[in-house]
């Protein structure tokens, strides 16, 4: 089965300010759609309020998983299901390390604590029970961190602390192999990156939709696409969806910036 | 007989010299009780107008109210008659001696032979004023003074048992060296603490102080780390969330000597703890780490002093708390630099995380630098577990109380990477756990 998810006519508020004014979108598994946008165009809070982010208030419209509202749902819940977000800015959290918490996520996500509860049927917990077994975890991790090209050192550093900017990124795209999404928002994950970086992440992108996982790639530069090629473009202005393509509308941008949008936009009015 | 008992039994000068009638004690501790009593007499009732007493008050505490836990003679219990939550306790930690305390009866003992015949002595002070009655004489409230405070006096005049250790020069005990406080419901407990260790020799202690239900804890803790010495003392306060708790600890660095404490507060309604370290020898190096971590309606006052007395010392300080439910903490700390104490390098941070509304944590760092070159640094923090650390944790995938206890854990850690012996880390992480899992 393909999961899909669909944003419809989604306007999205924070601190009482409308900032989505209507958002329609399809994504489904195997898939790169590109959302490109100027800064301040409302990309982050669409991928925050995939996500299930509390500040972000959805005053209307819909997202939809595989036909069903997901606005109920907390963001564990959403990431449950196979949605997972790769931050802009990754915050650092000091004292926890890489590994332990990447086993508690994903023990999490593959379901070890419904399971640890249904054989104990609700009586004593065993400490760890709840958790991937720690060799099949580590075996998995290392192996993951060879395919997606990240130090083997991160498992036991702290999550993002101390990490350079590029590190953060190769951090996410590792947290995102070994949670196996079947759909990512990825936001931003090629700001701040030198070229080796940005070629190290985007085969990382490359490599998980070629094993099915869909991915919205947010992104203000067409930089990127010329390692992960989506199959739709969208151009994102002003709270909303302006414009829907192949890749060709991804190189209009590069050469003509986002004014050649406003003016397009200016036109259509007119 | 009856009567005895009532005088043994009541926080009064009569109860003191019936102490040192009891224990047939030396002419000097007898003068030494008498003068402490004095002291504590003509020493008033802490007051808010003390700066050290200004955020803590001792409202609905009544001394009158707990009769004094009395030591009976020592004991011989075997290891495997101990109660299952002792030996639980003293199974955490591989150790190289252990000690048994109930209401200030040594209820067990033992210590590896090997440092026996080195000449390591480690037992209860009753026995030791027996055995080695001039080192005891010599240390004995040496670091702290009956005089300190009104805790302390009363402390003076009427401890009835405590932990003595002693480590030659050039001994090397890298084995912790174990002490179990256990004090029964309703009393008055005095555990005093002398550790000395002689130069060159190293040394870990770790007391563990539980129970006292409604009861009340009065102790006084001295640690003389002598030349080039290494001492770890770790000081687990787990008493029951019931009761008064009241610490006086000093220790005295002499040169080249390096130190570190470690004082974990967990239990007790109110605690007023003063933890101060003098740098008194160059080349000295000192540490402080501290841990708590109270809900409901506790109370918990560090009070720190790191006293820099002498030329390139080092000193560092680390303490870390989490608040939960109604509790308040109390930091304040001073970095005292002495005229002449050049090259002197003092640290001091204090860390709180607020986890309920209705918790409040105070911190009053301080330094007072009377010499030119030295570098001191304090900072203070005090934040809530931020919605934005939540989410990023919540999005792969963790409920939020996991979450939220991953982040109380990994607080802690900077702390608990410090703690010097693997058993107590352990200790330190599952309470932390427990007490994450309790909001």
């Amino acid at each position: 089965m393909t999961d899909i998810l669909e944003v419809t006519d989604l306007h999205v508020a924070v601190e009482g300010t409308e900032i989505l004014k209507g958002v329609d979108l399809t994504l489904q598994q195997g898939e790169v759609h590109a959302l490109m946008g100027p800064n301040g165009s409302g990309k982050s809070t669409m991928s925050y309020a995939i996500a299930g982010h509390p500040h972000y208030e959805v005053t209307s419209g819909d997202i939809l998983w595989n036909g069903e509202s997901i606005l109920g749902l907390d963001a564990d819940e959403r990431a449950k299901l196979g949605i997972f977000l790769a931050f802009q800015y990754p915050v650092a959290i000091p004292g926890v390390s890489f590994a332990n918490f990447l086993r508690a996520a994903v023990s999490s996500v593959r379901g070890y604590k419904e399971r640890a509860r249904a054989e104990a049927g609700g009586g004593n917990k065993v400490i760890g029970s709840e958790l991937m077994p720690m060799r099949e975890f580590r075996q998995e991790l290392l192996a993951k961190m060879d395919r997606f090209d990240v130090d083997r050192t991160f498992a036991r550093r702290y999550l993002n602390d101390g990490f350079s900017g590029g590190e953060k990124k190769r951090g996410e795209v590792l947290q995102m192999a070994m949670l196996e999404p079947k759909i990512a928002i990825l936001d931003e994950s090629d700001s701040g990156l030198d070229i080796d970086a940005l070629r190290i992440v985007s085969e990382g992108i490359n490599k998980l939709v070629a094993d099915g996982m869909g991915a919205l790639l947010i992104t203000h530069y067409q930089r990127i696409l010329n390692y992960v090629k989506p199959d739709k473009v969208s151009v994102f202005y002003q709270g909303r969806i302006v414009k829907t393509g192949g890749p060709e509308i991804a190189h209009m941008l590069d050469e003509r910036g986002y004014a050649w949008v406003e003016e397009e936009l200016a036109q259509a009015l007119a | 007989m009856t009567v005895q008992t009532q005088v043994f039994n009541t926080i009064s000068g009569a109860a003191v010299q019936a102490t040192s009638e009891r224990f047939q004690e030396p002419e000097w501790l007898r003068l030494a009780r008498a003068a402490a009593w004095e002291n504590f007499e003509a020493t008033p009732w802490p007051s808010y107008k003390e700066e050290t007493w200004r955020r803590t008050r001792l409202t609905g505490f009544k001394l009158q109210q707990f009769p004094l836990a009395i030591s009976e003679a020592a004991g011989s219990t075997r290891r495997q008659d101990l109660p299952a939550e002792y030996l639980s306790t003293l199974n955490q930690i591989d150790s190289a001696g252990a000690l048994v305390f109930e209401d200030g009866r040594l209820i067990y003992a033992e210590l590896n032979s090997e440092f026996r015949d080195k000449g390591v002595v480690f037992t209860d002070l009753r026995t030791a004023l027996q055995t080695h009655d001039e080192l005891v004489r010599a240390h004995f409230s040496a670091l702290v003074p009956a005089r300190e405070n009104k805790f302390a006096a009363l402390h003076y005049a009427l401890w009835q048992n405590g932990t003595f250790l002693y480590v030659p020069k050039h001994v090397v005990v890298e084995k912790p060296f174990q002490v179990l406080v256990h004090l029964s419901a309703g009393k008055a407990a005095m555990h005093h603490t002398l550790a000395l260790a002689d130069e060159n020799s190293e040394m870990t202690l770790v007391e563990d102080f539980t129970g006292a239900v409604d009861g009340m804890s009065d102790t006084v803790a001295e640690i003389t780390p002598m030349a080039a010495s290494r001492v770890h003392y770790l000081r687990l306060q787990n008493l029951d969330n019931t009761a008064w708790n009241f610490a006086t600890m000093r220790t005295a660095a002499q040169r080249d000597s390096l130190y570190r404490q470690l004082q974990a507060s967990w239990g007790s309604r109110l605690s007023k703890v003063w933890i101060d370290l003098e740098m008194e020898g160059p080349g000295s190096h000192g540490e402080l780490l501290g841990l708590y971590f109270p809900q409901g309606r506790q109370h918990i006052d560090h009070h720190t002093n790191q006293n820099h007395k002498c030329e390139r010392a080092t000193s560092d300080l680390l303490f870390k708390g989490a608040l939960n439910d109604r509790s308040r903490s109390v930091y304040q700390g001073i970095i005292r630099v002495w005229p002449g104490a050049q090259k002197t390098d003092a640290y001091q941070k204090n860390d709180n995380l607020i986890l309920s509304a209705g918790a409040r944590a105070d911190s009053i760092p301080g330094l007072e630098i009377e010499a030119d070159d030295v570098r001191c640094t304090h900072g203070a923090t005090s934040a809530k577990v931020q919605d934005e650390y939540l989410f990023y944790l919540m999005a792969r995938g963790l409920d939020r109380k996991t979450a939220k206890r991953m982040i109380v854990q990994g607080f802690f850690q900077e702390v608990l990477n410090r703690v010097p012996v693997p058993g107590v880390r352990t200790k330190l992480e599952l309470e932390i756990a427990r007490r994450v899992g309790l909001e």
